[in-house]
C-alpha cells in the first residue's frame, strides 16, 4: 500500500467518525418533537429541566439510536467476515440460517402460543425466543462445520436449514389467528422501535465484545483471500478459525435479530460499499470501516423510517433494501 | 531442507490414491513429478505439503515428522503454489498478496515490519514483478498472476517450495522465465523445489530427479537421464498415437498410413515435409538418411519406414537397393531439398531412378542447382506442397 492510499484512507476514517456523530445527533434531535442542539446538550449532560424532553431524549430516542448503531455495525461486520470466509460476495449472516432459526422460534411464540416456560411481557419472551433460536442454529452449524471439509457444503446446509425453518413458519402462519399474525408480521419487518435500556444493555454486552473480536480476525481473514488451502499453508488453523467466525457472527446476528427482527441487506451491501469507498480488500482496514458505515447506514435508515411518512413508521427492512439492493445490483453488473 | 517419505500412502477418506511412496528430496534439488491426468500427482503434493493427512506412513522434513509439526512452524519450512485459477478479490494489490506470505512471521495484527518489507521486495525482485507492486492482482494477466503467486510463496521465506502444475497456463515466454526463476532459486538459494508438470521435455531439461506416478504407485524415480526413455514415457501416458523422442526431446504424432509417397530427406530438410504429410494423413517412406540426422529421429519417431545407414558413413549399394525396392511402391517422390555432400550423393541416383520409373517428382529445392537439375514445373514451396500432392493422390 502506498503513502497516498494510506492518507486517503485516514481522511475517510475521519469523515466516517464525523458521520457517526452527525447521524447520532440527528437521530436524537429529529422526530415528532424536534429538539434544539442546546436541548440535546442539556439533556445529555443532565441539565435539562423539562421531564418530557428528558424522557423523549433519554428513554425513547437514545436507546433506539444506540441499538440501531450497534445493530447496524454488528450486521455489517458479520456480513464482511462471512463474505471473506465463504469467498462469496453475496453472502451475509442470513445464509447460515441464523435469522430463520430466530424466525422459527418467534413464530412458535407469537403464532402457536408456545411460551417455553417463560412468563412475562411478550417482547421479552420474543427476544428470548429469537435469541434461543439463533443460538440453536449456531450450535447446529458449529456441529456441522466440524464434520465437513468444504465451506460451500456449509453454505448449502445453512440455506437448506433456512428454507426448512421458513416452511415450518409458513405452516404456523396458515393456522394462526389474525391478531397473532399481525404481531408476527410486525416483528418480521424489522424495527428498532420501542427498544428499552435493558435491551440495549444486552445488545451491547453481546455485540460490542464480538465486534472487538472481529478486529483480531483481520490478519487471518487476509490469509483466507486465496482460499483455505493457501491459508493453511501459511499457518492458519482453519477449523479453529471457522469455529471462531461462526460463534462471532452468530452472536452478532442473533443479538440484532432478537431485538429488531430480520434487517435485510445491511450485512450484504455495507461490506461492498466499504470496499468500493476504501478501494481495498485489506480486512484490517475494512473491519473498522464497515463497523462505522453499518452504524451510519442503519441509524440513518431508522431515522428515515420513522420520519419520512410520520406519524406512520415504515418498516426498516424496506428502507435498507431500497438502499442495499441497488448497491448489490450495481456491483454484480460491474463485476461482469 | 530435506524431505523424505517412508511407506507413505496418500488419498481421501477410505480411497487410497497412491501407496508405497518412498522418495527423497535433498537441499537444492528440483524434483519433478510426472504422470497422466488423474494419477494422483496433486494428492501426493498436497500430502507432502501437509495440506492432507497421510493415510499411512510418514513425511519427514529434516528428520522431523511433518504431521507432528505445528502449522505455524510448517509454514516457515515449506510454501506452496497450487494449481488452478483462484478467484481473486477485486481490490487486492500485488503488494498485499505477497505480504500475506509473511503471515507466520507477523504479530496478531499482521503488522508488516522492516524485515518483512525486505523479504517482500526480495521476493518481488526474484520473479521480476517489482513494477507491478501497486497494481490490483485481479487485473493482471495469467502469467503475471502466476509469478505473483510464486512471489507470495517466496516471501514465506522457506527452504522448500511445492508447486502443482505451475507452468500449465503460461505462454512460452512466461513459462521459460518461470522455469529459469525456479532453477536459479535452487542453484543460488539452495531451495528445494518439488513440482508436478506435464511437459516431459521440461522435466528432462530442468529436473534433477523425476518421479513417475501411475496406477496408484510410483513407477520409477531417479535422474531423468536414466529413467525417462521413449518406452517409459509411452507406458506412463499410455499414448497410442503420441510418440516421444528423447534425443531431441520431442513428441511426434505417429503415422500408421500406407506409404504412398517417397521422401528423399536429409540435414533436417525432411522434418517439415514429414510433419506436413502426417498432419494431412498421407503415409510415406523416407531415406536414405544417416542415423545421426534429425530427419532420421523425427521420421523414426513417427514410426514410418526409414531406410538408413550408420552415422557419417558412405551410403552403400545395399542401402540403395533397399531404398529402390521401397521406392517402387510409392506413387510420387518428394525431394526435400536436402544439402548434397560427399556421403549422400546416392540420394540423387534415387531421385533419377524414381523419375525413370515414371513417378511424378515434387522438389522443394530453391534454385536451379547444377548438382541436381530440377525442372521448373517440378519445383514447389512447402506451403503449396499439400496442394501439389493432392493433384496426384486424392
Amino acid at each position: 500500500m502506498n503513502v497516498l492510499q494510506i492518507k486517503y484512507q485516514r481522511y475517510l476514517f475521519l469523515l466516517l467518525f464525523i458521520g457517526v456523530i452527525l447521524v447520532f445527533a440527528a437521530n436524537l434531535a429529529w422526530g415528532s418533537v424536534p429538539l434544539q442542539l442546546e436541548q440535546l446538550w442539556n439533556g445529555l449532560t443532565g441539565a435539562e429541566s423539562d421531564p418530557v424532553t428528558r424522557t423523549i431524549l433519554l428513554q425513547i430516542r437514545m436507546p433506539r439510536t444506540l441499538a440501531a448503531m450497534i445493530g447496524g455495525a454488528a450486521l455489517a461486520a458479520a456480513g464482511l467476515v462471512l463474505q471473506v470466509f465463504f469467498r462469496n460476495p453475496v453472502v451475509d449472516a442470513f445464509v447460515l440460517g441464523i435469522s430463520s432459526g430466530s424466525g422459527l422460534m418467534v413464530g412458535l411464540v407469537m403464532l402457536a402460543g408456545v411460551t417455553f416456560g417463560f412468563h412475562g411481557n411478550l417482547p421479552m419472551v420474543t427476544f428470548l425466543a429469537a435469541f434461543t433460536g439463533a443460538l440453536l442454529v449456531m450450535v447446529f452449524v458449529l456441529f456441522f462445520s466440524c464434520r465437513v471439509q468444504n465451506v460451500v457444503t456449509l453454505l448449502v446446509a445453512g440455506l437448506v436449514f433456512g428454507y426448512l425453518c421458513n416452511a415450518i413458519n409458513s405452516l404456523l402462519i396458515a393456522f394462526a389467528q389474525k391478531e397473532q399474525l399481525q404481531n408476527y408480521i410486525h416483528w418480521s419487518l424489522g424495527s428498532f422501535a420501542g427498544v428499552t435500556w435493558p435491551q440495549v444493555l444486552v445488545l451491547a454486552v453481546v455485540g460490542v465484545p464480538a465486534l472487538m473480536g472481529t478486529f483480531i480476525l483481520g490478519k487471518s481473514l487476509n490469509a483466507l483471500h486465496l482460499g483455505e488451502d493457501y491459508a493453511r499453508s501459511m499457518g492458519v488453523e482453519i477449523v479453529r478459525l471457522r469455529q471462531l467466525i461462526i460463534i462471532m457472527t452468530s452472536c452478532l446476528t442473533a443479538a440484532v435479530t432478537a431485538f429488531a427482527g430480520p434487517v435485510a441487506f445491511v450485512g450484504l451491501a455495507v461490506p461492498h460499499l466499504g470496499r468500493l469507498v476504501f478501494r481495498t480488500d485489506d480486512n484490517r482496514v475494512l473491519i473498522p470501516a464497515v463497523i462505522l458505515m453499518g452504524a451510519i447506514v442503519t441509524a440513518g435508515c431508522d431515522l428515515a423510517a420513522r420520519s419520512v411518512m410520520a406519524p406512520v413508521e415504515l418498516p426498516l427492512t424496506a428502507l435498507t433494501s431500497v438502499i442495499g439492493a441497488p448497491v448489490v445490483i450495481y456491483l454484480v453488473l460491474k463485476g461482469k | 531442507m530435506e524431505l523424505r517419505t517412508s511407506e507413505l500412502s496418500v488419498g481421501y477418506g477410505k480411497k487410497t490414491v497412491i501407496s508405497g511412496v518412498n522418495i527423497q528430496a535433498l537441499r537444492g534439488q528440483i524434483i519433478g513429478i510426472l504422470g497422466p491426468n488423474g494419477s494422483g500427482k496433486t494428492t501426493l503434493l498436497r500430502t507432502l505439503a501437509g495440506l492432507l493427512a497421510p493415510l499411512s506412513g510418514t513425511v519427514y522434513l529434516n528428520q522431523e515428522n511433518l504431521s507432528a509439526m505445528s502449522l505455524q512452524k510448517l509454514a516457515t519450512r515449506l510454501a506452496v503454489v497450487l494449481t488452478g485459477k483462484q478467484p481473486i478479490p477485486r481490490y487486492l494489490t500485488v503488494m498485499e498478496l505477497v505480504a500475506a506470505g509473511r503471515y507466520p512471521y507477523t504479530d496478531f495484527r499482521g503488522k508488516i515490519g522492516g524485515r518483512d518489507l525486505e523479504k517482500i521486495y526480495e521476493a518481488l525482485r526474484w520473479v521480476q514483478v517489482e513494477h507491478l507492486a501497486d497494481r490490483y492482482v485481479a487485473e493482471l494477466s495469467d502469467g503475471e498472476q502466476q509469478k505473483v503467486m510464486l512471489a507470495r510463496a517466496l516471501a514465506q521465506d522457506t527452504e522448500l517450495i511445492i508447486l502443482d502444475e505451475p507452468s500449465s497456463f503460461l505462454d512460452l515466454k512466461n513459462r521459460t522465465e518461470f522455469l529459469r526463476t525456479l532453477m536459479e532459486l535452487s542453484r543460488k538459494r539452495g531451495m528445494t523445489v518439488i513440482w508436478s508438470l506435464h511437459e516431459v521435455d521440461v522435466a528432462l531439461k530442468c529436473c534433477e530427479t523425476v518421479i513417475l506416478v501411475k496406477d496408484g504407485a510410483i513407477q520409477a524415480a531417479g535422474p531423468p537421464e536414466g529413467i525417462l526413455n521413449e518406452e517409459a514415457v509411452c507406458q506412463l501416458y499410455g499414448g497410442e498415437r503420441l510418440k516421444m523422442n528423447m534425443a531431441i526431446g520431442n513428441t511426434e504424432l505417429d503415422n500408421p498410413n500406407a506409404a504412398v509417397i517417397w521422401v528423399v530427406g536429409g540435414g533436417g530438410t525432411g522434418t517439415p515435409v514429414y510433419r506436413l504429410l502426417t498432419k494431412h494423413g498421407y503415409g510415406f517412406a523416407t531415406g536414405i538418411l544417416h542415423q545421426n540426422d534429425v530427419d532420421y529421429h523425427v521420421a523414426s519417431t513417427m514410426g514410418v519406414k526409414v531406410t538408413a545407414v550408420p552415422p557419417f558413413s558412405q551410403i552403400d549399394g545395399q542401402a540403395v537397393a533397399a531404398a529402390k525396392n521401397s521406392l517402387a511402391e510409392a506413387k510420387i517422390i518428394i525431394d526435400s531439398g536436402f544439402p548434397l555432400g560427399v556421403i549422400n550423393r546416392a540420394n540423387l541416383e534415387l531421385i533419377t531412378e524414381g523419375v525413370r520409373l515414371g513417378k511424378p517428382l515434387i522438389s522443394l529445392r530453391e534454385a536451379a542447382n547444377l548438382a541436381c537439375p530440377v525442372h521448373p514445373e517440378e519445383r514447389c514451396s512447402v506451403s503449396d506442397l499439400i496442394l501439389r500432392v493432392r493433384k496426384y493422390i486424392c
